[in-house]
C-alpha cells in the first residue's frame, strides 16, 4: 500500500516485531505468575497489544478502553470522558496499560487518575512509542519499544483522519497541502 | 470556626466570664469538668479517673486506645472546634490550637491584691489561707501546661487578649470578647468568600494561558495559575532584582508549566530564566510549552463530537 502523503519507512515490520516480541517476553518474565491484566487503549494499540499478547507466554486478561473528548453544556471546550469503560474488575489485578504514543502525558494521566480509584495490585504502562521531549507531566514509562522521532507517523495502528492504521510498518507521513 | 479559649489566673472571674459568654454567643462551654463527666468516662476506668483528676502527669499515660490520655483530650479537642463554635476553658487549650487561624486565645487576670480580696470574700478565708490557695490553685494551672505541653502558663505571648479584671467589669469583659468573637468570624467569613471570589475569576495574561488552561480542565486535571514566584536575581544588598513565576502548577504531579508561545527574542529570555530557576532550585519540575508545540496541541483538540484524544 503506497499512497501520496506516506514518506520513508520509520519502522520496518521486523523491526516491530522484534522489539514486541522482546517487550513480551520481558513482561512474560516480570508478571510471572500475577495473572495481569492488559489494558489496550483504543484504537491506536489495537495491532500492538494484539502481536503483545500473543508473543506473551504467561496468561493474561486482556480489556480494552477508549476515551474520547464530549462537548459539555455550560463550556466551550469539551470534556474527556470515556467512550469504553473496562469490562473487568481490575481491584487488587496486576494490570499493565498499552498505549500506541506516549507524549505530553495528559491522555494517560487520565486513564491512571481513573484507574487508581478502582485500587489494583499494581499499574504500568508500556508503550509503543515514547516521545519524552513532548511531556508535560512526569510519568513514569515502564516499558517502551521506541523513542518517537520528531515527525508525523502512520501505521502499525497510528493513523491519519482514522487512516493508515493497517499498515504493517511505521511510516512517516506529510499531509498533502490543499489549496 | 471561630472559637476562644480562655486561660485565667484564680480569682480573676476568668470562669464567671467564660460562662456568662457561652451565654451570650450561645454556643457550648468545653471545661475540665465536661472532660472529665463526658469525655474520659469512655475511656479511663475509675481509678484512671481519679488520677486523671489529680495528677497532670497520669495525661501522658498510655490509654486503652494506645495513646495517652493528653493526646485523647486533643483529638477530642480538635474534633469538636472543626465542627462548630465554642469556648474552650483552661486544658492546655491555648497551646493545642495555638496559631489555629480561627481561634481567639484570651487570659483573665488581675493583680494578686484583688485576686486576693476576692477568695477571702467568696471562700470567707483569711489572707494567710486565700494566699495559699492563690499560689495552690495558680501553680496546679502553670503545672499542667508545663507537664503536658512544656510550656510557660504565664508567658503572655501565647494570647491574643489579656483581660484585667481589676479595671473590667465581668460584663464589660463578656462584651469585649462578644465583640472579638463576632469580628473575627465576619472577617474569616468575608476572608473565606474573597478566597472563593479569586478562585472562580482567574485572570489570564494571554488567550494561550487560556486556552491551556481549557485543556487541563478537560482532563479535570487540577491546576493553578502563577501560584508562585521564585527569585532568580539579588543586587549586591540582597533585593530581588529578577523573578519567575511559571503559568502553571499542576499539584498532582508537582509539575510547573510554562508556555510560549510569544516571538523567539521572548522565548531566548525566558530559556534563560527557566535555566537559571533550575540551577537554583534544583528540585523543581518544570515544563516548556513552545509555540509549535502549543498549536500542534490546539490543533488535537480541535474538537468534535467523540474526538478520539
Amino acid at each position: 500500500m503506497k499512497e501520496a502523503g506516506i514518506g520513508r519507512i520509520v519502522f520496518t515490520q521486523e523491526q516491530i516485531q522484534k522489539q514486541v516480541s522482546e517487550m513480551a517476553q520481558a513482561l512474560s518474565r516480570d508478571y510471572a505468575g500475577k495473572n495481569p491484566i492488559l489494558i489496550g487503549i483504543l484504537k491506536g494499540s489495537f495491532y500492538f497489544m494484539s502481536d503483545l499478547t500473543r508473543y506473551m507466554t504467561i496468561p493474561v486478561s486482556i480489556d480494552f478502553l477508549s476515551i474520547g473528548v464530549y462537548p459539555e453544556v455550560t463550556k466551550k471546550t469539551g470534556i474527556v470522558r470515556f467512550n469504553k469503560e473496562l469490562d473487568l474488575s481490575i481491584t487488587g489485578r496486576h494490570v499493565l496499560l498499552v498505549e500506541d504514543i506516549v507524549g505530553t502525558g495528559l491522555t494517560l494521566s487520565y486513564i491512571c487518575q481513573h484507574m487508581e480509584a478502582f485500587k489494583p495490585a499494581s499499574l504500568k504502562i508500556c508503550t509503543l512509542l515514547d516521545n519524552p521531549s513532548e511531556r508535560l507531566l512526569a510519568i513514569n514509562i515502564d516499558y517502551r519499544c521506541f523513542i518517537m522521532p520528531d515527525v508525523f507517523l502512520v501505521g502499525y495502528g497510528l493513523d491519519y483522519e482514522q487512516r493508515y492504521r493497517n499498515l504493517p510498518y511505521i511510516a512517516a507521513y506529510q499531509p498533502e497541502k490543499q489549496d | 470556626m471561630t472559637f476562644i479559649t480562655i486561660s485565667r489566673e484564680s480569682g480573676s472571674f476568668g470562669e464567671e466570664i467564660a460562662l456568662k459568654l457561652a451565654e451570650s454567643l450561645n454556643i457550648p462551654l468545653i471545661s475540665r469538668s465536661v472532660v472529665m463527666s463526658d469525655w474520659f468516662p469512655e475511656i479511663a476506668d475509675k481509678h484512671e479517673l481519679h488520677m486523671l483528676s489529680e495528677s497532670p502527669r497520669f495525661y501522658l499515660t498510655n490509654s486503652k486506645l494506645d495513646i495517652t490520655f493528653a493526646a485523647y483530650l486533643e483529638q477530642r479537642l480538635r474534633d469538636v472546634v472543626a465542627r462548630q463554635s465554642v469556648i474552650i476553658f483552661g486544658l492546655g487549650s491555648q497551646i493545642i490550637f495555638a496559631n489555629h487561624p480561627e481561634a481567639i486565645h484570651v487570659k483573665i487576670m488581675a493583680s494578686t491584691e484583688t485576686r486576693l480580696n476576692r477568695l477571702r470574700r467568696i471562700h470567707r478565708l483569711g489572707h494567710e489561707d486565700a494566699r495559699r490557695m492563690l499560689q495552690l490553685t495558680d501553680r496546679k494551672h502553670k503545672r499542667y501546661v508545663s507537664t503536658i505541653y512544656n510550656q510557660d502558663w504565664s508567658d503572655l505571648s501565647h494570647y491574643h487578649l489579656v483581660l484585667n479584671t481589676d479595671l473590667l467589669s465581668i460584663d464589660e469583659s463578656v462584651s469585649l470578647l462578644r465583640f472579638a468573637f463576632e469580628n473575627k468570624h465576619t472577617l474569616t467569613e468575608a476572608a473565606e468568600s474573597e478566597e472563593d471570589k479569586t478562585a472562580k475569576a482567574v485572570v489570564f495574561k494571554n488567550d494561550s494561558e487560556q486556552e491551556f488552561a481549557k485543556i487541563l480542565d478537560m482532563y479535570g486535571l487540577e491546576w493553578e495559575y502563577e501560584p508562585h514566584t521564585f527569585p532568580i536575581e539579588w543586587d549586591s544588598e540582597g533585593n530581588i532584582t529578577l523573578a519567575f513565576s511559571p503559568d502553571f502548577y499542576l499539584p498532582r504531579f508537582k509539575t510547573y508549566i510554562e508556555l510560549t508561545t510569544m516571538n523567539q527574542k521572548y522565548v531566548s529570555e525566558k530559556k534563560k530564566k527557566m535555566k537559571k530557576l533550575k540551577e537554583l532550585y534544583p528540585g523543581i519540575n518544570i515544563n516548556m510549552v513552545f509555540k509549535s508545540d502549543f498549536h500542534a496541541l490546539m490543533k488535537r483538540f480541535g474538537l468534535q463530537k467523540g474526538t478520539d484524544v
